[in-house]
C-alpha cells in the first residue's frame, strides 16, 4: 500500500513536471495580467482575437500549412509508390531506404541548413523550394515507417496476386485492395509528418528566414514584443497538434478490417 | 485431348534450376495433387499455370488455348493460397463478390451467386464479418468461395489446409472433394502431406528436386512406389539393399533391382503359404491410435505395423519371426 502511494506520488510529479509549463503557457494566452500573482488576475480572449485580426499571423499560418502540406503531398506522390515497388518487387533494395532513413535522423538541422545554402544559393533555385525538397526527404522516416508497418501486417504481394487472378488489373488491385488496406498507416504517417513540419523552425529560419514567414518564425518575432500573443500562438499550435493526434487515433482505431500503423 | 497440358516446362532462377522438363496432362473434372517435400518446385508449377511467374521454357495450354503471354486476370484460373490472401478491408460478402465485380456482373445476379456460394461453404451467417473476425477454417472456406464463384476453368490450391489443425483439415478435405465433384471442376492441389493427397486425389504427381518422380492413382503410388524416394516419402516403407535382404531371407530375389521395399503393414506374425521370413528382436513399439508400429533389429532394422487389437502384444527384447507375401516385396528402380 505504501509502495503504491509512493508510485502515485512520483507519477503525479512527472505529470506535473511535463504539463505545468504547457498549462502555464496556455493560461498566459488568456490572462489579462499575470505579473505579481500566483494565478492570473483575470481571463480574456483579447490576445486570441488580436492574433486572428493580424493578417501577418493568418498569412504565416497559411504559409506553414502550404509548406508542410505541400511537402507531405509530394512525399505521398513520390515516396509511397517507390516504397511499394521496392518492398513488393525489389526487397533487396530496401536496405538503401533504411540507410536513408537513418541518415535523415543523423543530420543536425544546422549542418543541413549550411549545406543547402552552400550548394543551392548560387544555382538560382528559390530557396523556399530547396527547403520544400529538404522537407520531403526529412519526412521519409515517418512515411516509410507508416507504409512499411502496414505492409508488414499483410502479405501484400499475395493480395495483389489474388486480386489479379479474380480479374483485376494491376492498377485495380493496387487501388481497390492494397491502398485501402494500408491507408490507416499511410494517413497516420502523413499527419505525423505534417505536424513535424508544421513545427519546424531551424531549417526555414536559417535558409529562408523572414522572406517566407511561417508560424514558427512569426512566433519567434512575437516573443520579443508580446508574451501574451506568443502564448496565444503556442495555444493555437497545441490545439492543432491535439486535433491531428485525435484524428490519427480515430482513423487507426476505425480502420475496420484494414491494418493499423 | 487433355483439358490442361503442360509440356517441357523449365524454370531457372539465375543458374539454379527449380523445375526440369515437367510434362502433365490433366482431364476436365480431375482432382490432381502435386505431392512432394518443401522446395521441390510444386508451388512454382502452380504460379506458372496461374501466370504469376514466367516459365524459362515450356508450354501450357488450357482447353486447347496456349497460355503463353496471357495475363493472370485473363486466364480464367482461380487460386486458393496457403495464407488465404483474403482482402482485409472487405467483408466476407465483398471478398466473395470481388471477382464478379471485376467481371461487371449485374447486381441481382451477383447477389444470388454470392448467396449460393456462401451457402455452399456454409458461411451465409458470416457474410458481414471481416476476415480477421473468422477462424482459420472459416477464412479458408471464404477463400475457396471467392475462387469458385468466378467459375474458373482450373482451380489451383496451394497448400490451402496446411495451416489448420488436424480435425478441421480432415473436414475441409472432405468438403473440398465433395464440392469438386459437385461442380465437376478441374483442381490441382499442392501439398506435402501424403495422407491428404491420398484422401482427395484422382491422380497424384509425386515431385522431387524439380521433376516428377512418379504419377499414378493414390493406390498405384502407395502400393507400387517406383523408387526409394517415393517409398520413403509416401509411407513408412522398409527399404532394403538387395544383398542384405537376400541374406536375411536366405534366398535369391528375381529381377535386376538393387533395392526392395516392403510396406510395414504387409508384415505379420502368422505364417502363410509361400511367405518370406524376416527375423529380429523387438526394440521399440509406438502406438498411434489404431496402429501399433514395432521396430525390430536383426541383420537389418525394419518396422511392422499392425492394427491395435485387444490381446495383441509384442514383448520388447524378445526375438520374433515376421512374414511377408512374396508379391509384397516391391522391386525399386
Amino acid at each position: 500500500m505504501k509502495k503504491r502511494g509512493l508510485a502515485d506520488f512520483f507519477f503525479l510529479l512527472l505529470v506535473g513536471y511535463l504539463l505545468l509549463p504547457v498549462l502555464a503557457t496556455m493560461l498566459y494566452a488568456f490572462a489579462t495580467k499575470w505579473n505579481k500573482s500566483i494565478l492570473p488576475e483575470g481571463l480574456t480572449l483579447k490576445w486570441l482575437a488580436t492574433l486572428f485580426r493580424d493578417t501577418d499571423f493568418i498569412q504565416a499560418f497559411g504559409r506553414s500549412v502550404l509548406l508542410a502540406g505541400g511537402a507531405v503531398s509530394i512525399a505521398l506522390l513520390v515516396i509511397v509508390p517507390a516504397i511499394f515497388v521496392i518492398v513488393l518487387y525489389f526487397p533487396k533494395y530496401e536496405k538503401w531506404i533504411q540507410m536513408a532513413v537513418v541518415m535523415v535522423y543523423s543530420f543536425p538541422g544546422i549542418i543541413l541548413a549550411v549545406g543547402l545554402i552552400r550548394v543551392y544559393s548560387k544555382i538560382g533555385i528559390p530557396m523556399i523550394f530547396v527547403v520544400l525538397g529538404a522537407y520531403v526527404v526529412g519526412i521519409l522516416p515517418y512515411i516509410y515507417q507508416g507504409t512499411r508497418n502496414s505492409l508488414r501486417n499483410i502479405d501484400a504481394r499475395q493480395l495483389l496476386d489474388a486480386a489479379q487472378l479474380l480479374g483485376a488489373s494491376k492498377r485495380q488491385a493496387f487501388t481497390k485492395i492494397l491502398l485501402p488496406t494500408v491507408y490507416p498507416g499511410l494517413f497516420a504517417g502523413a499527419l505525423l509528418s505534417f505536424s513535424v513540419l508544421f513545427g519546424e523552425f531551424v531549417l526555414i529560419n536559417l535558409v529562408v528566414g523572414s522572406r517566407f514567414e511561417t508560424v514558427q518564425i512569426y512566433l519567434m518575432k512575437k516573443l520579443s514584443t508580446s508574451g501574451h500573443i506568443a502564448s496565444a500562438v503556442v495555444f493555437i499550435y497545441l490545439v492543432l497538434m491535439g486535433l491531428l493526434t485525435f484524428v490519427i487515433a480515430i482513423v487507426t482505431k476505425r480502420s475496420k478490417g484494414a491494418t493499423n500503423l | 485431348m487433355s483439358y490442361l497440358i503442360i509440356e517441357g516446362l523449365h524454370k531457372k532462377y539465375g543458374q539454379v534450376s527449380v523445375l526440369t522438363n515437367i510434362h502433365m496432362e490433366i482431364q476436365k473434372g480431375e482432382f490432381i495433387t502435386l505431392l512432394g517435400p518443401s522446395g521441390c518446385g510444386k508451388s512454382t508449377i502452380l504460379r506458372i499455370v496461374a501466370g504469376l511467374t514466367d516459365a524459362s521454357a515450356g508450354k501450357i495450354s488450357i482447353e486447347g488455348k496456349d497460355m503463353n503471354g496471357v495475363q493472370p486476370k485473363d486466364r480464367q484460373v482461380g487460386m486458393v493460397f496457403q495464407s488465404y490472401a483474403l482482402f482485409p478491408n472487405m467483408t466476407v460478402h465483398e471478398n466473395v463478390a470481388f471477382g464478379l465485380r471485376m467481371q461487371k456482373v449485374n447486381k441481382t445476379d451477383m447477389e444470388q451467386r454470392v448467396h449460393e456460394m456462401l451457402a455452399l461453404v456454409h458461411l451465409s451467417e458470416k457474410a458481414n464479418a471481416y476476415p480477421k473476425e473468422l477462424s482459420g477454417g472459416q477464412q479458408q472456406r471464404v477463400a475457396l468461395a471467392r475462387a469458385l464463384i468466378v467459375r474458373p476453368k482450373v482451380l489451383l490450391l496451394d497448400e490451402p489446409l496446411s495451416a489448420l489443425d488436424a480435425q478441421i483439415r480432415k473436414k475441409l478435405q472432405a468438403d473440398l472433394r465433395s464440392i469438386q465433384r459437385k461442380l465437376n471442376m478441374t483442381m490441382i492441389l499442392v501439398t506435402h502431406d501424403q495422407e491428404e493427397a491420398m484422401a482427395v486425389s484422382d491422380r497424384i504427381f509425386v515431385m522431387n528436386n524439380g521433376s516428377i518422380a512418379q504419377t499414378g492413382t493414390p493406390t498405384e503410388i502407395y502400393t507400387r512406389p517406383n523408387n526409394e524416394f517415393i517409398a520413403n516419402f509416401i509411407g513408412h516403407y522398409n527399404v532394403f539393399p538387395r544383398q542384405s535382404l537376400e541374406k536375411m531371407l536366405g534366398k535369391s530375389l528375381i529381377g535386376q533391382s538393387t533395392k526392395f521395399a516392403i510396406r510395414p503393414e504387409a508384415l505379420h506374425l502368422d505364417q502363410r503359404d509361400g511367405d518370406l521370413c524376416l527375423s529380429g528382436i523387438a526394440k521399440q513399439s509406438l502406438m498411434s491410435g489404431n496402429i501399433i508400429r514395432t521396430t525390430f533389429e536383426g541383420e537389418m532394422t525394419f518396422t511392422m505395423e499392425q492394427l491395435h487389437q485387444q490381446g495383441y502384444s509384442i514383448e520388447m527384447g524378445k526375438s520374433y519371426k515376421c512374414y511377408v507375401a512374396q508379391e509384397d516385396v516391391i522391386a525399386l528402380s
